[in-house]
């Protein structure tokens, strides 16, 4: 039988499904908590940082990742605080220097508030957020492509760089990489990266309302999971 | 422990996903690097997917996945051999085999590689030659050192010629 939990989210008391993240709850009834790597019905790692919220124990606060916290009676989570704000609109800021070039991406940076970039751009064509890996591996079972190497040299890629015969050529990687959604206006060459944020209706929207969600297009061939369920 | 074959090496850990790393640690000994085809095998052997195999090879810096020489010189650049200059340890050797670190010189007999701590600051610059440990050492030790490794393989070649 599946027992339900009561936990407080942004002051709302919510009922929720043992077993199931703060962050599918929360998406679920309507409060915005911006992520990248978290797809729906796969597993969670707590690769991309942008999912952070507080958790509220014995008065003290821990910052964490909401894909990977699963919810519990009594729980107290906080998702928009000013100090969650900051860090995700850095963890944008961040995401958005290293691959300026996935409109997925740059949507991200507006709904997290990003209005300059700090870092210099990078011009990626992976962040490694492991979408493709975990779908390869989860959904269809055929572990075709996987992080390889270490530290700076991690790379998505098919064993010995070649593509195996397990691999169903199902295109399911592709279709679900941030990187493969160019911006507006077409791809940027290198040296004239910058920050999007030319959808100025979205703009206003994102910033009167950062606590609930707006059906920003995020979700639009991305897939928040807002958008997914 | 010292192994004569990959067939060895699996021998008991069949369809044991577990003995991953083992194995592969095995598979390093035996060939000083970790061939494709060996990969292929311990993936199929043991169970695991390649690319599984693959990703716990090439993450850890104790595998190798090209051909390592017959001797290899590990030098410490961790900060306390780096003070005591270590970065002119490295001048030596790459200047005198014409390899960079992480390469492999063309005749297959210096693996050159370097580290970010040994452990034994205390005794630093430190380098490592095919497990032995040389402490304090200057650019003029570390180029007799290879010599000396060189002069023995010629003398070991000479002989078999003989
Ligand atoms: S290839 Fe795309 S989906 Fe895969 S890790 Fe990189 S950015 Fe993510
Ligand atoms: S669709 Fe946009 S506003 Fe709604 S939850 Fe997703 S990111 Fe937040
Ligand atoms: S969605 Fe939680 S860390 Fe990426
Ligand atoms: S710094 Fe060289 S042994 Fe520690």
């Amino acid at each position: 039988m599946l027992q339900q939990v009561t936990l407080s989210i942004d002051g709302a008391q919510v009922e929720a499904v043992r077993g199931t993240s703060v962050l599918d709850v929360a998406v679920e009834y309507g409060i915005c908590i911006p992520h990248l790597c978290h797809i729906p019905s796969l597993s969670d790692f707590g690769g991309c940082r942008l999912c952070v919220v507080e958790l509220i124990e014995n008065s003290r606060s821990k910052v964490t990742t909401s894909c990977t916290l699963l919810v519990q009676d009594d729980m107290v989570v906080r998702t928009n605080t000013e100090k969650i704000r900051k860090l995700r609109r850095n963890i944008a800021e961040l995401l958005v220097a290293q691959a300026p070039n996935s409109r997925a991406i740059q949507d991200i940076a507006v709904r997290c508030g990003v209005s300059q970039v700090r870092y210099p751009f990078r011009n990626e064509s992976c962040v490694l957020c492991g979408r493709c890996v975990r779908l390869c591996t989860e959904l269809w079972s055929a572990r075709a492509i996987g992080f390889v190497g270490r530290g700076k040299d991690r790379h998505v890629d098919f064993p010995f760089g070649v593509r195996p015969d397990v691999c169903k050529q199902c295109q399911a990687c592709v279709q679900h990489c941030p990187m493969t959604i160019t911006p507006c206006d077409g791809p940027m060459e290198p040296g004239e990266e910058r920050l999007c944020g030319k959808c100025e209706a979205q703009l206003l929207i994102a910033e009167s309302a950062p606590d609930s969600c707006i059906w920003c297009e995020l979700g639009v061939g991305f897939g928040c999971a807002r958008h997914a369920s | 422990m010292s192994t004569t074959s990959l067939e060895a090496i699996l021998e008991g850990r069949r369809s044991q996903p577990q003995e991953l790393i083992e194995v592969l640690q095995d598979v390093q000994e035996l060939f000083g690097y970790i061939p494709q085809e060996s990969m292929i095998s311990v993936s199929r052997e043991l169970g695991v997917p390649l690319i599984e195999v693959y990703r716990v090879a090439s993450f850890y810096k104790a595998f190798s996945l090209e051909p390592r020489g017959k001797h290899v010189i590990t030098v410490c650049l961790g900060t306390a051999c780096h003070v005591r200059g270590a970065a002119r340890l490295v001048d030596q050797v790459t200047g005198q085999l014409e390899v960079e670190p992480g390469g492999t010189t063309s005749d297959g007999l210096f693996t050159v590689e370097c580290v970010n701590c040994l452990g034994a600051c205390a005794l630093g610059p430190v380098l490592v030659l095919d497990g032995v440990y040389h402490d304090h050492m200057s650019p003029r030790k570390l180029s007799r050192l290879i010599e000396a490794v060189r002069s023995a393989e010629e003398e070991v070649a000479v002989r078999a010629e003989a």
